[in-house]
């Protein structure tokens, strides 16, 4: 029904991601838009606690900077990777055998673990840049599959299917983050150190760059860049990111899961991305928070809940495509209608 | 062999429908397991073979009709997310409706056993196996080479608005090759029962095997489609004999390798 007085929404994605800037462009002026969703940013990191469990909200985060750097790829540079979870499991292995084999610190684990990360991704990054389209989709799942296989299989460093237990949690710089407060905190630092990173990287004239190749990526090249580099370059800002989120990721829970690494992991962010609508520099924040509460949620009712998540991702995508900021955004530029009938309005809907 | 069943079948949907489909190897698993309920329903393998694929195959038109459909336009994140979504159901359907626990298949009587090949003693069934993937190859490359209706499937992975100008349903054609598709992996996985048994999570295992097999031959291509994946059985079984660890491994190597040296694939055009 929607996308039939809608021509945005018959396209999904592909018409939502023309108007770069996600919610600034459609709606409001976007220095004030910027400041309200950092505000609302801020507030969420502050009350966050109050509501959820510690370890829920510390996940939450963790989640959207692994978000964060899949977004780089999907939203702003038009690649659909389904093998984040190479990285992020990737990182996760190498800083947590660091952190309980050679009882190396927490700036060193976090170094390390964004290193392996950004590693690994040039690597994976280098193979499936050959390719576009559905074949990137296909070699970054391949490759995810043989780093999954290579984990289950290295069961003397990894744990194999039992994962890897006890890895610890040190003081940082003489403050003590054992506690689920303390690494709150931290985790949201981190968090909000990303965000700005990622703010800066896609208003930098790089990240206008991979705008224009995710926009038209001919004619990116006509211009004269070289498109396979600067595809690869995202793929290893985001692979970056996923290193750190799997840092933060072993040291929340104490162990690595196999799964950490398999391809379950990297569905469910591009899911958590896609439902806040990728494109957008929140989009990611918002689908982390609104994934992480589902499945909790659904986990706790049924064991066999993937299923659920699954008939989750079905309805999603069949019925609510654009995500939650898309709707959001939608529902801004209805009221912006009815404040100034005459104004900006139509310039959204209009083909 | 039954690689290149999976990638044949794989490779008729992506090239027609040009979606990502990652229920594939949910697909593969139901087959399989279709395979084992039927033979303890009906105790005729040679039926439960037909059946099975044939079962797989009416889901998959199900899941064209009322999934895909509506996201031809719609972007490839979404379409993945769906056919994601759908194998997270599949494989937890089937942890519902039979177990987690891995279970076994024997073959048929007549195909137990090995025979001596002079060399080496080769079990029966898997000379079967190999039979008839070969077979299957073979009828499905004269179906998309001789008959009408696979050049009409060739013609839309090459043009799909002029198929659609000429008077063909285009519609009818993308339900066609999804569900024929569908079979295949059902066939793939029920022919796979017997040798490797059967457990929930088979088919991931398949699924990135044939996106190698795909990504190898390059884009809708069928014939390449076969070359990889008996490139990619062989490879994996002479691995298996040197390294058994690294099996899985040599398959990505391989792919590697090739996408270094031709990134178009090896039979890829564009």
């Amino acid at each position: 029904m929607r996308s039939a007085n809608n021509p945005e929404a018959r396209h999904g994605s592909a018409g939502t991601r023309p108007s770069i800037g996600g919610l600034g462009a459609i709606s409001g002026p976007p220095a004030r838009q910027t400041k309200q969703a950092w505000l609302a940013i801020l507030a969420a990191v502050l009350l966050l606690p109050v509501f959820v469990r510690y370890a829920v909200a510390t996940e939450i985060w963790i989640f959207a900077i692994f978000g964060l750097g899949l977004n780089l790829l999907m939203g702003y540079t038009g690649l659909l990777s389904f093998g984040q979870a190479t990285f992020f499991g990737s990182a996760a292995y190498v800083a947590g055998y660091l952190l309980k084999y050679a009882n190396v610190g927490v700036l060193v684990a976090l170094v390390v673990g964004i290193a392996v990360g950004a590693a690994s991704a040039a690597v994976v990054g280098y193979l499936c840049v050959q390719r576009s389209g559905l074949y990137f989709i296909m070699l970054t799942f391949a490759l995810n599959q043989m780093f999954y296989f290579t984990a289950y299989q290295w069961t003397t460093v990894t744990g194999g299917e039992d994962g890897m237990p006890g890895v610890p949690r040190p003081a940082v710089l003489g403050f003590d983050v054992h506690g689920p407060l303390p690494y709150y905190v931290a985790v949201a630092v981190l968090f909000l150190a990303s965000m700005a990173v990622m703010k800066r990287l896609v208003e930098s004239p790089l990240g206008k760059i991979l705008q224009a190749i995710r926009d038209n990526e001919a004619r990116a090249e006509a211009l004269g860049y070289d498109v396979r580099r600067m595809k690869l370059l995202a793929f290893v800002v985001a692979g970056a990111f996923s290193g750190l989120a799997g840092v933060l990721y072993a040291m929340l829970f104490g162990i690595v899961p196999l799964e950490a690494i398999g391809f379950v992991f990297s569905g469910n962010v591009v899911f958590a991305t896609l439902i806040g609508g990728s494109g957008s520099l929140y989009g990611p924040v918002i689908g982390s928070f609104v994934f992480i509460w589902l499945s909790e949620s659904v986990s706790t009712i049924w064991q066999r809940w993937p299923l659920l998540l699954g008939v989750a991702f079905v309805i999603v995508v069949l019925f609510f495509r654009g995500g939650v900021v898309e709707a959001w955004a939608r529902v801004w530029a209805w009221r912006a209608a009815q404040r100034a009938p005459t104004a900006t309005v139509r310039h959204d809907a209009a083909p | 062999m039954l690689y290149a069943v999976m990638g044949i079948g794989l490779s008729i949907i992506t090239g027609v429908l040009n979606i990502p489909n990652f229920a594939h190897g949910a697909l593969f698993a139901l087959g399989a397991y279709s395979l084992y309920s039927l033979m303890q329903l009906m105790g005729n393998f040679w039926l439960a073979l037909l059946l099975a694929p044939l079962g797989v195959g009416a889901l998959g038109i199900l899941i064209e009709y009322g999934g895909i459909r509506p996201l031809y336009r719609a972007g490839h994140d979404y379409q993945l997310l769906l056919t994601f979504g759908l194998s997270l159901i599949i494989t937890e359907g089937i942890i519902i409706v039979w177990s987690p626990v891995g279970m076994s298949q024997l073959p048929p009587p007549l195909l137990r056993g090995g025979v001596d090949l002079g060399i080496t003693f080769y079990p029966k069934y898997r000379l079967f196996v190999m039979v008839v993937a070969a077979l299957l190859v073979l009828g499905a490359w004269l179906f998309l080479e001789k008959t009408r209706y696979g050049a009409i499937m060739r013609a839309g992975i090459e043009d799909k608005e002029m198929v659609s100008l000429l008077g063909i349903d285009i519609h009818r054609l993308f339900t066609a090759a999804f569900a024929l598709g569908c079979v295949l992996a059902g066939i793939a996985g029920a022919l796979t029962a017997p040798i490797r048994g059967l457990n929930p999570w088979m088919g991931v295992d398949m699924l990135g095997i044939a996106f190698v097999v795909v990504a190898l031959a390059g884009l809708g291509n069928l014939l390449g489609s076969i070359v990889a994946g008996l490139l990619v059985g062989l490879a994996q079984s002479l691995a298996a004999l040197v390294w058994p660890e690294a099996s899985v491994a040599v398959i990505f190597a391989v792919m590697a390798v090739v996408l270094l040296v031709r990134p178009q694939g090896l039979f890829g055009i564009r």
